[in-house]
């Protein structure tokens, strides 16, 4: 085998399932369980991110990061009904990069020092980029941003004290500890599990040791396209706002509805004229 | 107060009640009439009721199309605990903004914006959750994979309704050995409720250690399965993809099912014009 590439692709599924379903499980229980508050300090159990965590530090980076952004969708969106649309990109990216990068900053799980910074970067990074859109998208929305006195100052503060917050309680607490513990606990008793060598300074997964310009230019374009997605959903939004005098007239309005319902009739006679073509050639087979 | 109310909170929410909910919420409704339709049909449904409400501003169509939307998700059986989920949102989102506005002396007046807004995150989530949450996994799996959606997602959405109950009961498992072979701190005092809440966090992040390497070892062995039925290479051939589509048919139900929604929309239309 390889030295390099010595995980094969029905492995990288492996850690995929493994990494969806554990973290789609934590994310519904902190989706039910409502977080409490002490002063303003807000306590949440929103970071069961050593999952992930975990698992990208011991397998596949990439596998691990991406079945967790999937499970979080899949299990606490779309199992519990509340799928936000093109705005769950945003989280999608996000999570992807913060747990990848982490993942890819660790050679030797051994090393307690290594894996605590590198968690706790991947968390970092995950919740700055997080906070940089949620400025962004209030410093676009309001399109006189610097006139309004005090606007900048109040939402840097707030976002910048929810950041800090994020990361100091839930990121310590939830994240790099929990981390730490797992980590050197699970490293060779795991792999086997999955038929995989353990990680160590010449066993690195794919891809050369720690990171490569290569994956960095990946994470800053996939930053660039959540950034692109959420603006985009809120300029959906604004959209919608604006159109919103023009439904005033009722006849504007009801052919609206009129072309919505003809676009509904062509798309279901598409499905039809589809599905009996099926037929037609599963008759002559 | 506010101890009691959570306490009384945490004891609704065990984790037996979460997973028979979610096992409700997946299986306990195949032969409903919403799950009985064509998965897409309903995301062509959900995509008119999911965008249309946000352009509407008009209250009595709001509340026409809120009636319909509500019906549909009774009609799908939706569990409680999903319900309580969505009204939670909604009043989080929306609701508390009129509590606000009436404490600050608002009247009649303020409440038509904050209702027309309320109505519109109500439709549109509500018609999220009846197609989400009414569908059986199998056919919204097909619906979005017949709609381009990745393989992934849909092979995820399946094996997640698949191995959650399971998975639920063996994190529980693990946590009740846990508590059995610990001892809890008491209860009592502030600090002595600080030190529980400690112990109970840091039981449940030991738990997962056992549960990591069971996952593996189940994972290890679903996607051996997947790979003997040729799963890997199956994902990519069109022509499996057409096999698999090939149950989707849009039958006589269907047709009632978006005749109903039609006439209703347009009733609307035409009640609110008149009022």
């Amino acid at each position: 085998m390889n030295q390099k590439a010595n995980i094969t692709q029905s492995q990288k599924l492996m850690v995929f399932v493994l990494s969806m379903s554990l973290y789609g499980l934590a994310t519904l229980f902190t989706e039910l369980i409502p977080s409490f508050q002490v002063g303003i300090v807000e306590f949440s159990v929103e970071y069961f991110l050593f999952i992930p965590l975990t698992l990208a530090i011991l397998f596949d980076p990439m596998s691990a990061a991406l079945g967790a952004a999937t499970g979080e969708i899949v299990f606490s969106e779309i199992m519990l009904g509340q799928f936000g649309g093109l705005g769950e990109l945003e989280k999608f990216i996000t999570l992807t990069i913060g747990i990848y990068v982490a993942g890819r900053l660790v050679k030797n799980p051994k090393n307690r020092k290594a894996v605590a910074a590198a968690s706790i970067f991947g968390m970092i990074l995950q919740q700055f980029m997080g906070c940089v859109v949620d400025i962004l998208k209030v410093q676009l929305a309001v399109s006189d941003f610097e006139a309004v006195p005090g606007l900048p100052q109040s939402v840097f503060f707030t976002e910048g004290f929810a950041f800090l917050n994020d990361v100091l309680f839930s990121g310590i607490l939830f994240c790099m500890l929990p981390t730490v513990f797992l980590v050197p606990r699970l490293y060779g008793k795991i792999e086997p599990l999955l038929g995989l060598k353990p990680r160590d300074e010449k066993n690195l997964p794919a891809g050369d040791a720690g990171m490569t310009a290569k994956a960095a230019a990946g994470a800053v374009i996939g930053f660039a396209a959540a950034v692109g997605a959420e603006l985009l959903a809120e300029s959906g939004m604004s959209l919608i706002d604006w159109e919103a005098s023009w439904a005033e007239s009722s006849t504007a309005f009801i052919v609206g509805i009129a072309a919505a319902a003809v676009l509904v009739i062509l798309v279901c006679s598409r499905i039809l004229k589809n599905s009996r073509r099926t037929e037609a050639v599963q008759g002559e087979m | 107060m506010k101890e009691k109310l959570s306490e009384s909170i945490f004891d609704k929410i065990s984790i037996d009640y979460i997973r028979n909910q979610v096992l409700k919420n997946a299986y306990g409704n195949d032969d409903t009439v919403i799950a009985r339709l064509d998965p897409r049909v309903l995301l062509i449904w959900y995509c008119f009721f999911g965008i249309v409400p946000w352009f509407l501003d008009n209250v009595v169509l709001l509340i026409c199309l809120f009636l319909f939307v509500a019906a549909a998700a009774y009609k799908a059986k939706i569990a409680p605990l999903v319900m309580f989920v969505f009204c939670l949102g909604v009043f989080s989102q929306t609701g508390y903004l009129l509590i606000v506005s009436l404490f600050f002396g608002g009247n009649a007046e303020t409440i038509v914006p904050v209702l027309i807004m309320t109505l519109k995150v109500a439709i549109v989530s509500m018609a999220s959750i009846t197609v989400f949450s009414g569908l059986d996994p199998d056919r919204l799996a097909n619906g979005l994979l017949w709609f381009g959606c990745p393989e992934r997602l849909s092979f995820s959405i399946s094996f997640a309704y698949r191995i959650l109950p399971i998975l639920m009961e063996e994190f529980q498992n693990i946590l009740l050995s846990y508590r059995m072979r610990g001892k809890a701190p008491k209860k009592k005092g502030i600090s002595g409720k600080i030190k529980y809440l400690i112990y109970q966090v840091k039981v449940i992040i030991q738990a997962f250690y056992p549960l990591l390497l069971n996952t593996a070892k189940r994972s290890r062995t679903t996607v051996e399965a997947l790979e003997l039925k040729g799963y890997r290479y199956a994902a990519s051939n069109k022509e499996v993809k057409r096999m698999k589509l090939s149950s989707l048919k849009i039958v006589k139900h269907d047709f009632a099912f978006i005749a109903i929604s039609v006439v209703w929309v347009f009733g609307s239309i035409g009640m609110s014009v008149t009022i």
